[in-house]
């Protein structure tokens, strides 16, 4: 679903982010991406939403080479991708329910099936009582979910998250995390950006590790649960 | 593509488009305070060549209520009699192509008595004191210099036995003429610098309001929205300021030319005209309205072209 074959990304100005960085994430697999701060765990993300393009070595998402489509195509290409931000980036002049259905707004469903829907994706993140709700009365923890039901309103084969939960405390984080595998249990190519190490071990799902811009381990979910705590 | 596939795309476009409408709207509506003052910036702009173009109109009105059109006075001298005013009458008919009305010392007194209003006054000449007059229409020359050929006519007449006075009312319709076709190139330059002006205002409030919408605009990117998505709403914001800032014009043209009718009736009552001041007819209101839109799309097209285009995702 998601495959990295030889990327290296360098900026304008000569910072290599990523190099030499392989990997392939199946279809329903879910996995964890982790590394200090500056390793390149955004600059991966960010290829993959097309908001950067690769230096080097291709970047193959849901089956396309995003390295041969144009730039007019990066639209159609995060649509078909659930992104959860560390900030959530909520509009706070629209309420939950606007918030969430957004992505529909975008694809253009009619407007009954835009309700039913969002409603689907709210209660899925025990946020349906929240509907009418505006983004800044919410705490961090729902003001996330609330961000999670509009990644995953549109059904997207993919989710993936940048630091999630970096603005909760253990055990929400803990909830999200949950949240994640049950939706990858339904089926959705999961990816999750989080140095947070302990969580993730917890976990016991596959682990990228980044460092330095490249990919210094490849943890298969098997090994982490053997050797797990 | 098959057509259920098309059909369906067409579908999306046209819900899109609807949002995009509606969440403009909602945008302008949340903004009440600064709509009304782009709105009404943009309605003073368009109102002074509406204005001017208004009154160009009018005075060509009046101007076309005027039938004698280059016509020639000519004044007898106070002895000279009917029969040598006809055979004047028939000599200009004969040799200069032009026909002629004479007016009798009776009947200019009678038209002088209705249209002054001096009427007892002038009931104590028991004899006319006016001379014979010949109203003198020269013919339209084929290369239509008018002008020429009335200052020829007029000192051939002037050169006449028993012409006293010759008067050609005919500099002064040029004069007139002249001012017209001034105040339409006017009318074209200040519609050009307001037209300009209108864009302007609304590029640059459409400009403000994408870069104060920064946050929502790199949302709506990172949710799957294409530039298009993106254009829409501030497109339909331009279209609105300029329909409003157009109707606001309207409106104040209104409210002025009401204004002004009672007077300027009055006025023309005195000098015993019926004419009645006209503003814009349905065509040229409709006209106004689609240019006061066109002008604001053009505006926020050219804001949001410069704008989304740089717009990068940090």
């Amino acid at each position: 679903m998601i495959n990295f074959e030889h990327v290296s990304k360098r900026y304008t100005g000569g910072v290599a982010a990523l190099q030499d960085v392989s990997f392939e994430l199946a279809a329903g697999e879910m996995a964890f991406l982790t590394g200090h701060s500056g390793a390149g765990k955004s600059t991966l993300l960010r290829l993959i939403l097309m908001l950067e393009r690769a230096t080097r070595g291709q970047v193959i998402v849901n089956g396309r080479n995003l390295g041969k489509l144009p730039s007019r195509q990066a639209p159609s290409v995060r649509r078909g991708i659930g992104m959860i931000f560390q900030d959530h980036k909520l509009l706070s002049d629209k309420t939950v329910f606007d918030n969430v259905s957004l992505p529909l707004m975008i694809a253009g469903v009619r407007y009954p099936d835009i309700r039913r829907r969002v409603r689907a994706a709210l209660d899925k993140v025990g946020l349906l009582s929240k509907e009418k709700s505006w983004p800044l009365t919410l705490s961090g923890g729902e003001q996330q979910r609330v961000g999670i039901a509009r990644a995953i309103v549109g059904m997207p084969p993919i989710l993936l998250a940048d630091e999630p939960t970096g603005n909760l405390d253990p055990e929400l984080s803990r909830e999200l995390f949950n949240l994640f595998r049950q939706l990858n249990g339904q089926g959705v190519t999961v990816l999750v950006a989080s140095h947070d190490l302990s969580l993730i071990r917890s976990m016991g799902q596959r682990v990228l590790v980044l460092a330095n811009g490249r990919l210094a381990d490849d943890i298969a979910a098997a090994e982490i649960r053997g050797g797990g705590s | 593509m098959s057509t259920g596939g098309l059909r369906r795309k067409a579908r999306a476009w046209g819900r899109r488009q609807l949002y995009s409408f509606f969440s403009s709207l909602g945008t302008l509506l949340s903004h009440r305070l600064g709509t009304l003052l782009t709105v009404l910036v943009l309605g003073v702009a368009m109102v002074l060549p509406l204005g001017l173009y208004v009154t160009v109109k009018n005075l060509r009105a009046l101007d076309l209520q005027q039938q004698d059109w280059g016509t020639i006075s000519v004044y007898m001298q106070p002895e000279v009699g009917a029969e040598q005013v006809r055979s004047l009458a028939d000599r200009i008919e004969r040799e200069r192509g032009a026909s002629s009305t004479a007016v009798s010392p009776e009947q200019g007194m009678e038209q002088f008595r209705q249209a002054s209003g001096f009427g007892e006054a002038l009931s104590l000449f028991e004899e006319s004191p006016l001379p014979w007059v010949l109203e003198v229409t020269p013919a339209r020359p084929p290369g239509d210099d008018l002008e020429s050929e009335v200052s020829r006519l007029s000192e051939w007449l002037g050169q006449q036995e028993g012409v006293d006075l010759v008067q050609a009312d005919f500099k002064w319709l040029q004069r007139l003429a002249g001012l017209l076709a001034l105040g339409d190139a006017v009318v074209t330059v200040l519609g050009v610098l307001f037209s300009l002006a209108v864009v302007v205002v609304v590029a640059n409030t459409i400009r403000l309001d994408v870069a104060s919408r920064a946050e929502e605009i790199q949302v709506l990117q990172f949710v799957g929205a294409g530039n298009g998505f993106i254009r829409q709403p501030f497109l339909y914001s331009g279209f609105w300021y300029g329909l409003l800032g157009a109707l606001l014009a309207l409106l104040v043209l209104g409210a002025c030319l009401f204004y002004l009718s009672l007077p300027l009736a009055r006025l023309l009552d005195a000098y015993g005209n019926t004419f009645t001041i006209s503003g814009l007819d349905g065509r040229e209101v409709l006209l106004t309205l689609l240019s006061g839109a066109a002008l604001g799309l053009l505006g926020a097209w050219l804001a949001v072209q410069r704008y989304v285009r740089h717009f990068r995702l940090d």
